[in-house]
């Protein structure tokens, strides 16, 4: 009995990430266990080693410099001294996490692939001793958390006809949860869900919905453009988050395809620039909010849903906060997707408000055109893909905004099976007005600015709040495309209450990333990517 | 271009569908390629197309190579295109590269070389090795700009002025004047060419006023040179050409 128990002891001792760890997280801030810290998705530590006194203290601890030539775009997971990061385009190594030195390196060796916006990936998941990673050939893989040996490896898409995946996946129960990229080469975008342990597809749920299905008839169903819905994008690259109690997994949708000319697809385009509330057992979708009907300037909602019970007008309710790229801040009852609140966050020109049923009232001459129409935002939207954090402390919600324009152009997409089908190149950065960045704080509960800290150029990475009432966020953005090589690449740590600017260091490579966060011996550590290196902070 | 646009066709070319290939690359060019090349290819953030010389191969496999693939090093993006369309759109390049419109410059070079100096031209502008850091490098001009730009440039010098040569004025809290380019900067700091001092780092937080002249500190030679003389110049800048690419 007794060898039994010391067994059992030791077999504990390897980090298994059980469901009942993931729902938990909270319980175990030393570490970071899904891509947005927690199935909430606030971006947010409780660990207050690192406080406002002494971040000016803060050291790096360690650098992990990747061979790889692409930038990383990766949030680490860390479990119990382990970091698992993966390396762009498809790679994971498995790192020290007290002082970086590599464990495992899985290379994967690929094939001729198709992505819009260089060959990246946003981070593994972790579930038993299992680390997951999809890559840009299309496929999911299982890895051995211990060696990093393949487990199984399953296509989920055809890669030749342009479908990648860029996203890190969720573990959600024993299921992994993946999104597809791809909305920049017509694909019919979808949501999957795999058996952890035998890479089997467990569901589908098709993000532009094909003939019987409900929201078909927001596509044309007949005439000339009867099959413009299976080509018609909704690409799902950036994770989502998970209700329990409501088994609902919400996710973000992105743009119909063609991007910028929306002549071939008269309707609203469902379910694009949605976000998706899906049954985690079944993928059946529960409800859905579209952001942006029949959207021409490629607005994906590929935002992170953050999940917040807290009172509404007096009645307590389950919410998401959702800054959507357009530049409308939205409050959303994620019981029901019913549309609370809708409200500019930063300068848009497309639409007069958001009316009371949640859709929104479009002003004229705002579409692309052939000699080209300045719309704000700009196509690259006034948020994107980096994560937005909230602070139960503060009760602020946080998030980084392009204050931006662009000039959108309308040609002529032709759609071939593997090839660019968008319509046209919109210009942004112009050099008359390229515009600039901020980390803003919002009321979450009305949409009103409490404080911003502005950069000169637009940051591509998210924020991260702690328990000691920091904020880290970064401005690795660039000014124009012409100087796209001297972005500057400045992390940062602000005041959470006011915006302050408390610490800062020169990363000198391109951050297009988001903060986290995690405890190892004793220390708090701060990990940041730029460039192709990882950046880990920590106090002397 | 024909063989090309044949090739693209898969059938036995004719005028019209030459045309038809054209128009159709010109659609394609509009919407995907003048935001950079400006309308028509005569050049904006990216380099003018019409002066029948590309730095990166001028063969069409290596028009459709570096239109499909992007150009590496630069802010030529890969594209994607089908392989038809990528032939329309080397089949318009190839028609704007020798447009009517761009006739090549026909005046003196010699002489223009000799104007260029007595004019003092060398104080701003580099040449070759020899020249000043207040204007663009014009050693390889004639590659970068079609004859009617450069003339444009001279007598009207204000009239397209590229941001990195919007002059930068500055006031320190110290009181002293900085006047330059700005080579780089960010949120907090700014790296200028000072006309006057060089290399400079300044921090925002020192300054104290900051204003940038987005015209040209260039002097028009309108109505101070003779059409001849203007001519020779202008041929002198137009043989400022890269040298060609040895054939593959």
């Amino acid at each position: 009995m007794k060898l039994i128990l010391l067994l059992g002891t030791i077999g504990a001792l390897w980090s298994q990430v059980s469901y009942e760890r993931l729902l938990k997280s909270a319980a175990e801030p030393h570490n970071w266990l899904t891509y947005s810290g927690s199935y909430r998705s606030w971006r947010y530590s409780t660990l207050d080693q690192i406080n406002r006194d002494n971040v000016s203290a803060l050291r790096v601890a360690w650098v992990k410099q990747m061979p790889t030539s692409h930038r990383i775009e990766a949030t680490p997971i860390v479990v119990d001294g382990i970091m698992y990061v993966s390396e762009p385009p498809s790679n994971v190594f498995a790192l020290d996490a007290a002082t970086g030195r590599p464990y495992w390196h899985y290379k994967r060796s690929l094939p001729a692939y198709n992505v819009c916006c260089d060959a990246v990936n946003r981070g593994v998941a972790v579930s038993g001793d299992r680390v997951f990673v999809g890559t840009v050939d299309a496929h999911l893989v299982a890895l051995s958390a211990k060696t990093g040996a393949v487990l199984w490896d399953v296509p989920v898409a055809d890669p030749k006809t342009g479908y990648s995946v860029t996203g890190a996946p969720l573990i959600v129960k024993d299921m992994v949860i993946t999104g597809i990229a791809g909305g920049e080469y017509g694909i019919r975008g979808f949501l999957d869900a795999y058996d952890a342990r035998t890479g089997e597809r467990r569901w589908r749920f098709n993000t532009i919905p094909g003939p019987g299905e409900k929201g078909h008839e927001t596509w044309p169903t007949k005439g000339p453009h009867a099959d413009a819905w299976k080509q018609g994008g909704g690409s799902t690259w950036v994770t989502g988050s998970f209700d329990p109690e409501l088994n609902l997994i919400i996710w973000g949708v992105g743009n119909p395809s063609p991007d910028w000319n929306a002549d071939v697809r008269p309707g609203d385009n469902l379910y694009s620039d949605s976000a998706i509330a899906l049954d985690a057992d079944t993928g059946k979708l529960r409800w859905h909010y579209q952001f942006v009907p029949h959207d021409s300037h490629d607005w994906d909602a590929v935002q992170v849903p953050v999940l917040v019970d807290s009172d509404w007008h007096g009645r307590s309710r389950k919410l998401i906060y959702w800054a959507h790229r357009s530049g409308f801040y939205y409050v959303l009852d994620r019981t029901s997707g019913e549309f609370l609140l809708g409200k500019p966050f930063a300068k848009q020109t497309w639409a007069t408000e958001i009316d009371s049923k949640g859709r929104p009232i479009n002003l004229p001459n705002t579409e692309p055109t052939v000699e080209g129409n300045v719309v704000w935002p700009g196509v690259q939207g006034a948020t994107n893909w980096y994560s937005p954090s909230y602070s139960p402390l503060t009760g602020l919600f946080y998030l980084t905004v392009w204050e931006n324009k662009g000039f959108y152009l309308k040609g002529e997409p032709k759609y071939t099976p593997g090839n660019r089908y968008v319509g046209s190149v919109p210009d942004i950065d112009m050099a008359d007005d390229p515009g600039y960045g901020a980390i803003r704080a919002l009321n979450p509960k009305t949409g009103e600015m409490v404080w911003e800290h502005r950069t000169f150029t637009k940051p591509w990475s998210g924020v991260m709040a702690t328990g000691s009432n920091l904020l880290f966020g970064a401005n690795g953005g660039w000014l124009n495309r012409s100087a796209r090589e001297d972005s500057e690449a400045y992390f940062f740590a602000l005041d959470a209450q006011n915006g302050k600017e408390l610490w800062r260091i020169n990363l000198g490579g391109t951050m297009a990333s988001n903060p986290m966060t995690y405890m190892i011996s004793g220390k708090q550590m701060v990990t940041m990517a730029a460039g192709s290196a990882l950046f880990t902070f920590a106090l002397p | 271009m024909l063989a090309a646009a044949n090739f693209a066709a898969g059938q036995p070319g004719s005028s019209p569908s030459n045309d038809a290939e054209r128009a159709a690359g010109e659609k394609i060019f509009r919407s995907h390629c003048a935001s950079c090349h400006g309308l028509n290819g005569v050049g904006g953030s990216g380099p003018s197309l019409t002066t029948g010389i590309f730095y990166h191969g001028s063969t069409d496999t290596d028009l459709y190579r570096n239109i499909s693939e992007g150009i590496p090093g630069t802010a030529m993006p890969d594209q994607f295109f089908s392989s038809a369309q990528l032939w329309q759109i080397v089949a318009y390049v190839r028609s704007i590269s020798s447009h009517p419109l761009q006739p090549r410059a026909t005046g003196d070079a010699a002489h223009g070389a000799q104007l260029f100096r007595a004019n003092g031209c060398l104080q701003c502008h580099l040449v070759r090795g020899e020249g000043g850091v207040r204007g663009p490098d014009l050693s390889l001009i004639g590659s970068q700009r079609s004859p009617a730009y450069l003339r444009e440039s001279i007598v009207d010098p204000g009239k397209v002025v590229a941001p990195e040569y919007w002059v930068a004025k500055i006031v320190t809290k110290d009181g002293s004047r900085r006047t330059g380019f700005i080579l780089n900067q960010d949120s907090y700091s700014l790296q200028l060419l000072d006309f006057d001092a060089g290399l400079r780092m300044l921090q925002r937080s020192d300054m104290k006023d900051f204003g940038i002249d987005r015209g040209s500190i260039m002097p028009s030679y309108k109505g101070k040179m003779s059409e001849g003389d203007l001519d020779d110049l202008v041929a002198f800048l137009a043989s400022l050409e890269r040298p060609r690419e040895i054939p593959k």
